[in-house]
């Protein structure tokens, strides 16, 4: 196991260390000044090279990186050059609701997507199937913000049954956050869900096929067993592998969903951050979401193992 | 900033409505002529206390600190929770709010006194006296990140005479500084928090007003809660104002029908209609203080603030060098034209820097050149240039201001010009613009009451925001002895002036004047809004 994960943990540190170094650059190759964005409609020069100053844009990159980690690793992320307000706790804030949506899309997902590409598979060539692949068609083309905003039209404005935006932790009031959650999280969930679907109708056909399928049905063990015990936990390793990476692109990808529900999480920061040139935000909200990919792909990994053991280099016990 | 309509990043909208009255708004007509009450205060209704009102706002207000913010969506928050020397009220005029009357200025203009309300706190409990707006005017004139040094620009000097009054020297007369004071500039912190936060007074301000600052969530939310040691606290009916920041126009009118806000401030003029046939929903409406238009860069070559000269080879154009070539695109242009088509008729035609609400304005500074492309042609002609004319402008990357782009560029054609746009994400065009690497920007300006802030930053020779380098020795005179004067018919004969020299030279040809809308449930009543268009909470509440 140390002799499988050693080396994909070093992969990743030195992956992290690349992604700060291109965003401090890449932040900085973007057209337009902190200083004017902040400035807004007065552009007085002088006023200009006293922001400049007061955020330290005027010394060198290389020297204002150094100056950036340096702090970074004693957990100061910097202050908003926008709001004035420290990055870290506008992160901590942003990051549990972007979790929460997130963890919540992912279990409509992968419940939704799951369930009917078993059933399409199963079911091949009937209604079942024909419906299961119609939803997940229209899962991938509607685009989230129609989605969203018919929702909010429906659900929240024609018939007021869920609110039309805002976000309650489910730490604080459960029943409030299912249903403040609810709604983004079928939107933000719809293309994943299709993808799931589509992933694990293909898995359990190609795994439905295979010689120890039909021996265990041989050995006279009933469908439930066989497709649910055999077929769909063959299956899991692809699922997981979506799954695990759409996490990752979730957390940025929320941007549009958080917009539409007015949720305050990594999306609405971001988006935020860049229009006004909000470099220590856009840094930390990119050091996080890099954190996240690579902490979740290293996840992956480690669940191969678990569910295929054949994974396990040099076969490592856990 | 994603502006849902053409506009600067920040805007500052200003009419002249009066109180508004929310039971007799579903009546009001977003035609309302200038200078007349939208709505007034609701008649037999009577606000209860208590209860949270939401308020959505268009973009996030930057740091809360009255020295440094630049913002004009911060100022619908400050409006709630720092009170100011002077404000305005419905007609425009400049009113004292924290200060007891009116200033006294001395003969020779140079000294200006001011008295102060007394017994007033601050929401800390801390006394609000002449040392502590000495201490907020001395902050604003030497705080390295100040951006009211330039509202300031005038002050030489702060004394305190005793704890009533206080005294600015001046370096020179200068009419506008009242103005100035009715804004961020004339906003009062208090000592004991500027001592504690230092540079994190913006994160935690106190001052004094109607609210106090309770939390903030960037991106999310500003609460304030009613302040006990207001001095009006006894009619200051609701316990909090909310204030969240939702920046698309179709989210936060959702979000307002859907009852989960009561206030939505800057509706999209395509939602106006569909506001106005909601029997649940008032409409408020204010004419903007500022303008909308095309900026021509004439001679900046190397950025703001540096000798104006003549434009490199990609740049040079007839249309920086002749001004009877700028004639002739204004001619080409018929602004009612773009009004309809561009902003359904929401928005007001403009000529001039100068509202038509404003005291200040007069005949001469709302004269108006009228579509004509043959005049436009024959301009051209006239001037031996060759057509069409090929010229660029750069645009928002926004829909609107792309549609504005094209309307504007299918008119000039048939007067002429071949006009290019080029869609330019905001915080990169004003980067852009202020280096002269650009031949026009459509961009406009929010407004100051005191028609100075809209003219002699920009048009003046040493102007702070002169990024188009026009230079004319017959308005810096002019605007020269409108800043000197006190009269007001006097300055406004002046403004006049200036704006007719404006016309000849047209180093901005100005299209439009914003409309700001607000939406208001009927389940709110005493929402007030004046000629600065901002949203005030002192006595609004639900509706008992």
């Amino acid at each position: 196991m140390g002799r499988y994960l050693i080396p994909r943990l070093v992969e990743s540190v030195v992956t992290f260390v690349l992604v700060t170094i291109v965003v401090f650059i890449g932040v900085r190759a973007l057209p337009g000044d902190p200083a004017r964005a902040l400035a807004g409609e007065e552009s007085d020069p002088q006023q200009l090279a006293a922001i400049r100053h007061s955020f330290g844009l005027d010394q060198p990159v290389p020297l204002q990186y150094l100056h950036y980690v340096g702090n970074a690793l004693h957990g100061d992320l910097g202050r908003s050059s926008r709001t004035g307000l420290p990055v870290a706790s506008s992160i901590g804030h942003a990051l549990p609701v972007t979790l929460q949506l997130s963890v919540f899309a992912i279990a409509i997902a992968t419940l939704i997507g799951v369930g009917a590409g078993v059933v399409a598979a199963v079911r091949r060539r009937g209604p079942a199937e024909w419906a299961a692949n119609s939803v997940a068609l229209l899962g991938l083309s509607v685009p989230s913000f129609w989605l969203g905003l018919m929702g909010v039209l429906v659900f929240a404005i024609a018939y007021p049954i869920l609110p039309a935006s805002g976000f309650v932790s489910v730490f604080a009031n459960p029943v409030e956050s299912f249903r403040h959650l609810l709604m983004p999280a079928i939107v933000l969930g719809s293309g994943l869900a299709a993808v799931v679907m589509r992933q694990t109708r293909s898995a359990m056909i190609e795994a439905l096929g295979t010689d120890y399928v039909r021996t265990a049905k041989a050995k006279g063990l009933g469908g439930v067993q066989v497709v649910v015990g055999h077929a769909l936990r063959n299956s899991l390793i692809v699922v997981t592998t979506i799954v695990g990476l759409q996490l990752g692109g979730l957390i940025s990808g929320a941007v549009i969903t958080e917009q539409i529900f007015v949720l305050p999480g990594f999306g609405k920061l971001i988006i935020d951050a860049v229009f006004t040139r909000d470099y220590p935000m856009i840094q930390g909200v990119v050091l996080v979401t890099a954190t996240a990919y690579i902490g979740i792909n290293l996840l992956v990994d480690l669940l191969y193992s678990v569910i295929d053991p054949r994974v396990r280099v040099g076969g490592a016990v856990l | 900033m994603r502006p849902s309509i053409p506009r600067p990043a920040l805007r500052r909208p200003a009419v002249a409505v009066a109180v508004l009255s929310l039971a007799l708004a579903a009546c009001s007509s977003i035609d309302t002529p200038a200078g007349q009450s939208a709505a007034t205060t609701a008649g037999n209704q009577t606000a209860k206390n208590g209860g949270t009102l939401v308020v959505a706002l268009s973009d996030e207000p930057d740091a809360l600190d009255p020295t440094t913010a630049r913002t004009l969506v911060g100022r619908a928050v400050f409006t709630s929770i720092c009170e100011k020397l002077y404000d305005i009220n419905a007609k425009l005029d400049i009113i004292p709010q924290l200060a007891a009357s009116m200033p006294e200025t001395s003969a020779d203009g140079k000294t200006v006194t001011i008295k102060l309300k007394t017994g007033v706190k601050f929401a800390d409990g801390t006394a609000m006296d002449g040392a502590a707006v000495k201490t907020s005017l001395d902050r604003d004139l030497t705080l390295a990140t100040s951006a009211r040094k330039s509202d300031l620009a005038s002050v030489q000097e702060v004394t305190v005479t005793d704890p009533g009054t206080v005294v600015l020297h001046l370096k020179s007369p200068f009419a506008p500084l009242v103005a100035q004071l009715a804004d961020r500039a004339g906003m009062v912190m208090s000592p004991a928090a500027l001592k504690s936060e230092g540079e994190d007074f913006g994160a935690k301000p106190v001052c004094v007003g109607p609210f106090k600052f309770q939390s903030r969530v960037a991106q999310d939310h500003i609460d304030v809660v009613k302040d006990p040691n207001y001095y009006d606290a006894a009619n200051v009916k609701l316990d909090k104002v909310s204030y969240k920041i939702i920046a698309d126009s179709t989210t936060r009118f959702n979000n307002l029908r859907s009852g989960d806000v009561q206030v939505l401030d800057a509706v999209a003029p395509t939602d106006v209609d569909s506001l106005q046939a909601d029997s649940t929903l008032s409409l408020l409406t204010s004419d903007s203080l500022g303008y909308q238009g095309i900026t021509v860069n004439i001679g900046n070559v190397n950025g703001v603030g540096k000798p104006a000269a003549t434009l490199p080879a990609k740049l040079a154009s007839t249309m920086a060098t002749d001004p009877r070539v700028r004639q002739a695109f204004e001619l080409s242009l018929d602004r009612d034209a773009i009004n309809k088509v561009v902003f359904q008729g929401k928005f007001a035609p403009a000529c001039g820097p100068i509202s038509p609400d404003s005291p200040f304005s007069s005949d001469a500074a709302q004269v108006c050149t009228k579509h004509d492309p043959a005049a436009a042609k024959a301009l051209l002609q006239q001037a031996g240039v060759q057509t069409p004319l090929r010229i660029s402008m750069i645009v928002a990357n926004t829909p609107d201001a792309t549609r504005l782009g094209q309307a504007i560029q299918a008119q000039v054609k048939d007067g002429g010009f071949d006009l290019r746009l080029v869609p330019t994400e905001f915080a990169s065009s004003l980067d852009q613009t202020d280096a002269g690497d650009y031949q026009m920007f459509q961009i406009g300006w929010s407004g100051r009451v005191d028609p100075d802030g809209n003219i002699s930053n920009f048009v003046s020779s040493e102007g702070s925001q002169n990024n188009n380098g026009y230079s004319n020795s017959t308005v810096d005179t002019l605007i020269g002895q409108s800043q000197a004067k006190s009269d007001p018919a006097e300055r406004a004969q002046l403004f006049g002036q200036v704006v007719t020299q404006l016309h000849k030279d047209l180093p901005i040809i100005y299209l439009y004047r914003l409309k700001n809308f607000t939406g208001v449930s009927k389940t709110v009543v005493g929402v007030q809004m004046y000629g600065d268009g901002l949203m005030r909470f002192a006595h609004a509440g639900f509706a008992g």
